[in-house]
């Protein structure tokens, strides 16, 4: 019972600092969304229109098409993301010359902020003094204008992604490698398993914990993506790069449209919230058949 | 009883049938649901399918002249099934 006491007293803190940072702003937004609220019209008070919102959401065209382009985004990134940072962690766990050197480069991506990388990556691929657009030319001659090519600028956020966040995953990853027992991979090794049989039924198996965390944190960072893409490309050309943070970002701040700019939040939330928890079912929440 | 011998009680370890009488403080159960649950997950689950529901009927079966209260009363009458049955 003390022991009890005494973790409530430390947790009171954090569940304090949580519920007026966390809950109450959520409970805030789930609010506004049922409400019509633009604070800067004419009239600016909140008008309560029911589920009149989530009613316009499900035609609205804009929201459906952004919520395509994110979806696409997260596949490739986080996937993408994935494989290499795997590789790469694998790559890690042997010896080589320059390995804390590369380390270390490796992982300076992870210390920009997203702002920094976006500006930078719209210094690589501006046209006329981009790097990338310029050897790509002159190589390949390729010509790349992420401001009229739809496909372009979403390859180059897809790439700015995995350039940016790929450290990341490496170093959970290696964390997981390195706390790995090894006589499971030394009896495989007398047992005759090969490579891929390794992999697939001992590494993956005792990786995946820390392989769902990892996807978690990508996921949800990748669904929320917005300073990077504003920055770069804005959203365009057209809305071909118009992913759910930009949509929502736009319709609040320009369109001052707040009650329904909270539904989109809300349903991205929704979204966010399900995917995560069906990967969490799907990879390790304990089964029927598989009890203990 | 010494304290030390009710420190070696408490502390040792249960047998299998003790382990499975154990109360857990989450209550888990197999209901007809494919994963162990307890009451968070079956009441998360009911208003994850009472979204999805919602969603749904805005966009495919309202514009065919259903209210969407009729939705919210069978998505009500799953939550139910979920809850008890899950």
């Amino acid at each position: 019972m003390q022991s009890n006491k005494l973790g409530w007293i430390l947790l009171a803190p954090t569940l304090v600092i949580l519920f007026f940072f966390g809950v109450l702003p959520f409970l805030y937004v789930v609010f506004v969304s049922f409400h019509q609220w633009n604070p800067f019209a004419a009239s600016p008070e909140m008008i309560f229109n029911g589920a009149e919102n989530f009613r316009r959401i499900v035609f609205d065209d804009a929201f459906l098409s952004s919520l395509g382009v994110t979806v696409a985004f997260v596949v490739f990134a986080v996937l993408s993301e994935l494989i290499i940072g795997y590789l790469l962690a694998q790559a890690f766990m042997k010896e080589f010359p320059g390995k804390s050197i590369f380390r270390t480069i490796h992982t300076l991506p992870l210390i920009m902020a997203p702002i920094i990388v976006g500006s930078v990556w719209k210094l690589m691929t501006t046209p006329s003094i981009g790097i990338i657009p310029h050897y790509l030319d002159e190589w390949f001659g390729i010509t790349m204008n992420i401001g009229t090519s739809a496909p372009a600028a979403f390859l180059t956020i897809v790439i700015m992604d995995i350039w940016h966040w790929t450290p990341l995953v490496t170093l959970t990853l290696i964390a997981a490698l390195v706390s790995l027992p090894r006589d499971p991979f030394e009896q495989a090794q007398i047992d005759g398993a090969n490579k891929a049989q390794t992999f697939w039924h001992i590494t993956l198996p005792m990786i995946t914990p820390a392989l769902v965390a990892t996807i978690f944190i990508r996921l949800m960072d990748a669904l929320r993506t917005v300073d990077e893409v504003w920055m770069l490309t804005g959203g365009g050309p057209g809305s071909s790069t118009r992913f759910l943070g930009v949509h929502i970002f736009k319709e609040v701040f320009p369109k001052t449209n707040y009650g329904y700019g909270s539904t989109i939040s809300v349903i991205v939330l929704y979204l966010t919230i399900v995917v995560c928890w069906l990967l969490y079912v799907s990879m390790l929440a304990p089964r029927k058949n598989r009890k203990g | 009883m010494t304290r030390q011998n009710a420190t070696q009680l408490d502390t040792a370890p249960l047998s299998e049938e003790e382990n499975e009488k154990k109360p857990t403080t989450t209550q888990e159960r197999q209901g007809f649901l494919p994963i162990e649950t307890n009451a968070f997950d079956r009441c998360f689950i009911s208003v994850v399918i009472w979204v999805a529901m919602s969603l749904f009927w805005f966009r495919f079966i309202e514009p065919m002249g259903a209210s969407i209260w009729i939705s919210n009363v069978i998505a009500l009458a799953i939550a139910v099934h979920i809850v008890r049955k899950g």
